[in-house]
């Protein structure tokens, strides 16, 4: 029995969930970065990422290539996120979290409805930043994309790391999240923090956005929804504060969800979906902090 | 409250008897001057892509009513948006009989959405004519539902298309199935183990998927190491392009069927793109519509009545080079094929017994040879196709003509 097991199909598996996992990766530091600069979950997150793409995608075909218009979407993202926050957070910035986050699932259908009012609804599709090429080793297939958008999620934690870690802006980012009245007295621009850390996330989320796009081999309007919900399990599985463990608990989501549906018959395609929210539940009630995060002490 | 209630069930009941005795006397929705009907189109949300269903549909008609409409009458067709919700599906065909007083639901489209609406129309005694899904019900259950009747190939007469093109030219090949986990999907596999016949073993493996997932990268993995040589993608646009790009990426090059819900041209060069030319080279779907940029229609003098009626009434942004555009003008041109057969002053009843007695051999925007054709006892009027291959960028269609119910 045991010699019969395929074991190339295992490793494909493996391959392929940590591939699925490396694109989640992506709109998980976005999650994670607002989270953490803002202190809440942004479930607009995805349709911001969805109308970057759609952003790209115009100034794609409106001539620029393909690494210009990367970058200028990312500053537009910025701007807009910044814009938002504006626009239409600051009026809600001292109610209580749970406001804001309805005013992020309003925000959704808002998002949602632009992009369906911009652009048409057809299938449309990205250039790839990385080559689909396969590449055979030992009968298990991958491509240079696979390894870039893990790559990609690898380099921003640690750009993230070094701006939390080594920047009086990262430093007066997190206090303005963990603590806004004392940092108020202490001459940090709450208010202007929560606008930078939405630009930041906006900028994240167009990343992922243009690396989900062509990994999925096309887009419309629902690029980023079905992305979403894997994202969040794999941020809350790492711990909603570390953007190291979004990256690790989407890759281990990836490989996990893969296997189940594969090996384990009754799950199977079906209910891959709510695996991961048994998974998001699972964490929420044994470690609510994730495999990554700390515990929140605070003095009182 | 109880008063609220009771006034709710009194006017419900009026209006279910309003709508009941309205062939009695004057025919709803039918004026000296005007045939009002209407539809449920997912103008909006994730199906959104189907709405050219429904605008090609009212182009046509306002073409007809430039031309004097049918017995001087005008045709008015309202479309409602329903957000391919069956919820809202229901609510918006109420609306149309009950207060916009259609004279019959026409082309709305969605399989679980019009089994939403099949009971009530039925009950209330409205036409649900040619109604915009593959599902074989439509078609097949007529006695129990005789006002409703389906139009397109049906799904399983195409999945058994493919399992007869499969056991005649390649009777040794081993064939892989993604599928969409619902009716749809379920109703294609069906129709191609039919078709298959005591080949159907000959399906080495089977792999669903749920239209919310992002991907099916991993389907396509199990699918591969099967050792399968076949691949059937029965599945919408967005995952038949992955199942492509995903193959491709797997170094798995199959010979491909790919269902005609995802073979328009403009999805094919979608998954060229995703994957290589080679590997989408070679793929076999059916046709039974002229496709507008296919090069081989430029001088049809069906198509130029196509490109002529879209530039004068199209909307902005709408893309005349989509198939569905075509499929709506060939739907409309039937119901206004039915609706000269149906009299002077139609009727309901007079409309349906049109509508089963048809025999429509020129419609400009199907491809020759292909008849519309209904009986009493034949409820899918359009059950003939062709197979094409994707050869070089474009579809070209191979073989006779299949006649599949």
């Amino acid at each position: 029995m045991l010699l019969a097991f395929d074991w190339s199909q295992l490793a494909q598996q493996t391959v392929i969930g940590l591939s699925s996992g490396g694109t989640w990766a992506l709109l998980a530091l976005a999650i994670v970065l607002i989270y953490r600069s803002t202190g809440v979950v942004n479930f607009a997150q995805g349709e911001l990422a969805m109308l970057s793409t759609f952003v790209a995608w115009s100034l794609v075909h409106h001539g620029l290539s393909y690494w210009g218009a990367f970058f200028l979407t990312i500053a537009l993202s910025f701007l807009g996120g910044v814009g938002i926050e504006r626009a239409v957070i600051r009026p809600v910035e001292r109610a209580p979290v749970l406001t804001i986050v309805i005013v992020t699932l309003g925000l959704v259908f808002v998002i949602d409805g632009i992009a369906r009012w911009g652009w048409s609804s057809e299938t449309r599709s990205l250039p790839n930043a990385f080559s689909t090429r396969p590449i055979d080793i030992a009968g298990v297939a991958f491509s240079i994309q696979d390894l870039g958008n893990i790559a990609v999620s690898l380099g921003v934690v640690v750009l993230l790391g070094l701006l939390f870690r080594y920047t009086k802006l990262g430093l007066a980012l997190r206090a303005a999240a963990v603590n806004p009245q004392e940092s108020r007295l202490l001459g940090v621009r709450v208010s202007w923090m929560l606008a930078l850390g939405w630009g930041l996330a906006a900028a994240m989320g167009a990343v992922s956005g243009m690396l989900t796009a062509p990994a999925l081999a096309s887009f419309d309007q629902n690029l980023m929804q079905p992305v979403l919900l894997y994202a969040l399990a794999g941020a809350v599985l790492g711990g909603l504060e570390s953007p190291i463990g979004a990256v690790v608990g989407s890759l281990l989501l990836g490989v996990f969800v893969n296997l189940v549906g594969t090996y384990v018959g009754w799950v199977g395609n079906d209910l891959r979906l709510p695996v991961a929210l048994v998974i998001i539940l699972g964490v929420l009630l044994v470690k609510p902090s994730g495999l990554f995060g700390r515990t929140a002490v605070r003095r009182v | 409250m109880r008063a609220v209630y009771w006034a709710g069930a009194l006017l419900c009941a009026l209006a279910l008897a309003a709508a009941a005795s309205g062939a009695g006397t004057s025919t709803p929705g039918v004026s000296p001057t005007e045939i009002v009907i209407g539809g449920t189109i997912p103008l909006t949300g994730v199906a959104s892509s189907f709405r050219s269903v429904g605008l090609g549909a009212s182009y046509y008609f306002k073409y007809v009513n430039a031309h004097g409409g049918v017995n001087h009458r005008k045709i008015r067709y309202i479309i409602k948006d329903d957000q391919y919700d069956p919820a809202l599906t229901m609510d918006k065909t109420r609306e149309l009989v009950e207060q916009d007083h259609v004279f019959a639901i026409f082309n709305s489209l969605g399989t679980e959405h019009n089994l939403a609406t099949r009971p009530y129309l039925n009950a209330v005694g409205v036409p649900q004519l040619f109604v915009g899904s593959g599902g074989r019900t439509f078609g097949a259950d007529y006695k129990q539902y005789k006002w409703t009747i389906g139009y397109q190939p049906n799904y399983l007469a195409e999945g058994t298309i493919y399992g007869r093109e499969v056991a005649k030219t390649t009777p040794k090949a081993s064939i892989a199935v993604l599928y969409q986990n619902d009716d749809y999907g379920n109703d294609l596999l069906a129709g191609l183990k039919h078709g298959l016949g005591k080949r159907a073993k000959q399906i080495v493996s089977k792999q669903s998927y749920n239209a919310d997932d992002p991907e099916v990268r991993s389907q396509i993995a199990r699918l591969k190491s099967s050792k399968a040589n076949t691949l059937m993608i029965f599945a919408t646009p967005q995952f038949a392009i992955q199942a492509y790009r995903f193959a491709y990426q797997l170094g798995w090059k199959p010979k491909v069927y790919v269902n005609v819900v995802a073979s328009a041209s403009n999805v094919m060069n979608l998954a060229v793109l995703a994957s290589s030319k080679k590997e989408v080279e070679g793929s076999i779907s059916i046709v039974f519509l002229k496709d507008p940029s296919d090069p081989r229609w430029a001088k049809d003098p069906g198509i130029k009545l196509y490109r002529a009626i879209m530039k004068r009434y199209k909307d902005k942004g709408t893309n005349v080079n989509d198939v569905y555009n075509v499929y709506g003008m060939s739907v409309a041109h039937t119901f206004v094929q039915a609706l000269k057969k149906a009299g002077k002053s139609p009727t309901r009843a007079s409309i349906m017994n049109a509508a089963t007695h048809l025999t429509i051999k020129n419609d400009p925007f199907l491809l020759p040879g292909v008849v519309v054709r209904t009986t009493p006892n034949d409820h899918f009027p359009l059950d003939q196709a062709r197979l094409e291959r994707w050869h070089n960028g474009h579809w070209a269609s191979f073989g006779g003509l299949f006649r599949v119910r």
